[in-house]
């Protein structure tokens, strides 16, 4: 318990000051993760109670991704929405994936590698596109439904993960049951719902948070994977009441979150794991990677080369569904290798997209 | 937090000018407007709360963008819709621009001592100076519409609305400025 303590404490210091630096904050939880973990000073270890706290995180993480998840807003874009997703998984899926099989990974584990490549940090991008006031440009839009393509590759990936023994084709089917139920109990019970979420009590937090837990829980009976679970669950309430229960919810993913990081950097094993240099060829190869799939999608979609620099350079950073993968995987190589990636592509993506204007302007100077 | 009503009673079509409004994943709704001269104003509804509007002039490439709390953009809001809040200490003016400019004054009075323990209607305040007192405030209580048998207390402050000239003549009549 008190290494907890001790991590969040840490973390709450990194969080003032990357939040004063105007930096983004999960690279530097998951550098004081390792700091504190067996790769550094082995001050915290990992147990059950951090384990606990760990899972809520990326259940959290889960269930906010699936309430961004409208379907009929998915369908309504699908044209631009397919096109640039497309592009982007093809680019840095085939890049992460060739180049985690060169470093000598088994099949499986480059295509881990190469998903974790391919889905940036919904969390960072859309972060610094507020905060850099870039929401206006055309090419912002692009870059948001990219996120929601990403996150539906990642839906399937986690699936073919977790499957264990049983038939993906069958887990979905079940999955998609999971959400009609959902969705229907969404549907006719949106106003007792309503009705509870709009309380200012105690109520609707303790609603939110049981509702999560209980459904995570009993997707265990069922032999559905809880991550899939949580994700159907936020999904199917997108249509209804998406906007009160991210609310409720907010406050535990942001506690459970910053555990869920700073755990993550605690496990990372540093000394069984890769040379500095395939860490720095790793690197270069994530941050140009989705360069390049930028600068296509710019290209295709909006017709411009700058178009291309601000999609890509927005888009670099890879986050915390890069790390959720890692974790679900569970294993030590990889998740080495997607720290490392995590790192410098959260730190280099965040001031390339804060000057982006810089970069587009040393460009037509070239050119 | 709804705001689409608001902004879609104003009809794009009756003052010709293009409004999209798209909803973005995980960042908010997003109002795009050109105006019939070319110029751009896109305003976005953040999760955050907050609201960051942007303007693109015509023929321009760098956007300008101001970042408003909630409270902020009401009053912007109420600024554009024309019902001017000339804010003073204690008084407001309101005017509104589409009724042939008409202008509503309100302040704020502590009642004097001589019409303490006189009731609303022994006054004859309207009568005698046109202004109509709307609301008391009494210590935590407040009183909206005070009936003709209202009785003034030592202490109580009014709300008084009118013409910003029946309000000076309140204030000769009552006040004893």
């Amino acid at each position: 318990m008190e290494g907890i303590v001790l991590a969040l404490l840490v973390c709450l210091v990194l969080a003032c000051v990357t939040k004063y630096l105007g930096v983004p904050s999960i690279p530097f939880y998951i550098i004081a993760g390792i700091a504190l973990g067996k790769s550094g000073l082995n001050l915290v270890s990992a147990d059950s109670t951090s384990q606990f706290f760990t899972d809520l995180g990326l259940i959290f993480l889960l269930f906010f991704m699936g309430l961004e998840l409208n379907p009929s807003r998915i369908i309504e874009n699908r044209t631009q929405f397919l096109r640039s997703g497309l592009i982007d998984l093809n680019v840095n899926l085939f890049i992460g994936f060739i180049a985690a099989y060169i470093f000598g990974f088994t099949l499986t584990e480059s295509l881990v590698v190469g998903v974790a490549f391919f889905v940036s940090s919904t969390a960072m991008t859309l972060t610094s596109l507020i905060e850099n006031r870039k929401l206006m440009m055309h090419e912002s839009e692009t870059i948001v439904w990219m996120m929601v393509f990403e996150d539906l590759v990642l839906i399937i990936a986690l699936a073919f993960l977790a499957r264990g023994d049983s038939n993906p084709l069958f887990l979905f089917l079940k999955v998609i049951l999971m959400f009609l139920f959902f969705a229907i109990i969404g549907k006719y019970g949106k106003g007792i719902i309503k009705g509870i979420l709009k309380r200012d009590d105690d109520l609707p937090v303790l609603f939110t948070f049981s509702a999560v837990l209980a459904i995570a829980f009993f997707s265990q009976s069922i032999g559905v994977p809880d991550t899939l679970m949580v994700i159907a669950f936020g999904a199917a309430l997108a249509a209804s009441n998406a906007t009160a229960f991210e609310v409720h919810a907010k406050p535990f993913k942001d506690v459970f979150l910053v555990i869920f990081f700073v755990f993550f950097g605690i496990s990372v094993d540093l000394s069984g794991g890769i040379s500095i240099i395939a860490a720095v060829v790793i690197s270069v190869l994530a941050l140009a990677s989705k360069f390049i799939s930028g600068l296509i999608i710019g290209l295709r979609i909006h017709g411009r080369i700058m178009s291309g620099i601000e999609i890509g350079v927005n888009t670099i950073g890879r986050g915390e569904f890069s790390i959720a993968l890692a974790t679900i995987f569970g294993s030590a190589a990889v998740s080495t290798m997607i720290a490392v990636v995590v790192i410098t592509t959260s730190i280099i993506g965040a001031f390339l997209a804060r000057y982006s204007d810089v970069i587009k302007a040393k460009c037509m100077e070239i050119s | 937090m709804n705001f689409p009503e608001f902004i879609c009673a104003h009809s794009p079509i009756r003052y010709g000018m293009v409004l999209r409004s798209v909803s973005l994943p995980g960042i908010g709704t997003k109002y795009e407007l050109k105006t019939d001269k070319g110029d751009t104003i896109a305003v976005f509804f953040m999760k955050t709360g907050n609201i960051q509007v942007y303007t693109l002039p015509k023929e321009c490439q760098a956007q300008c963008v101001a970042e408003l709390s909630m409270s902020e953009a009401r009053r912007l809001g109420s600024i554009l819709t024309g019902a001017v809040m000339d804010v003073d200490q204690e008084s407001v003016e309101i005017a509104f621009s589409a009724l042939s400019d008409l202008r509503i004054s309100m302040q704020t009075y502590i009642i004097p001592k001589n019409l303490v323990g006189h009731s609303l209607e022994e006054t004859r305040i309207r009568a005698k100076t046109g202004v109509t007192i709307i609301a008391i405030s009494r210590k935590q209580r407040n009183v909206i519409n005070p009936p003709p048998s209202f009785l003034f207390e030592s202490g109580d402050v009014a709300l008084v609305i009118g013409e910003t000239d029946q309000l000076r003549s309140f204030e000769r009549e009552f006040i004893g400025e």
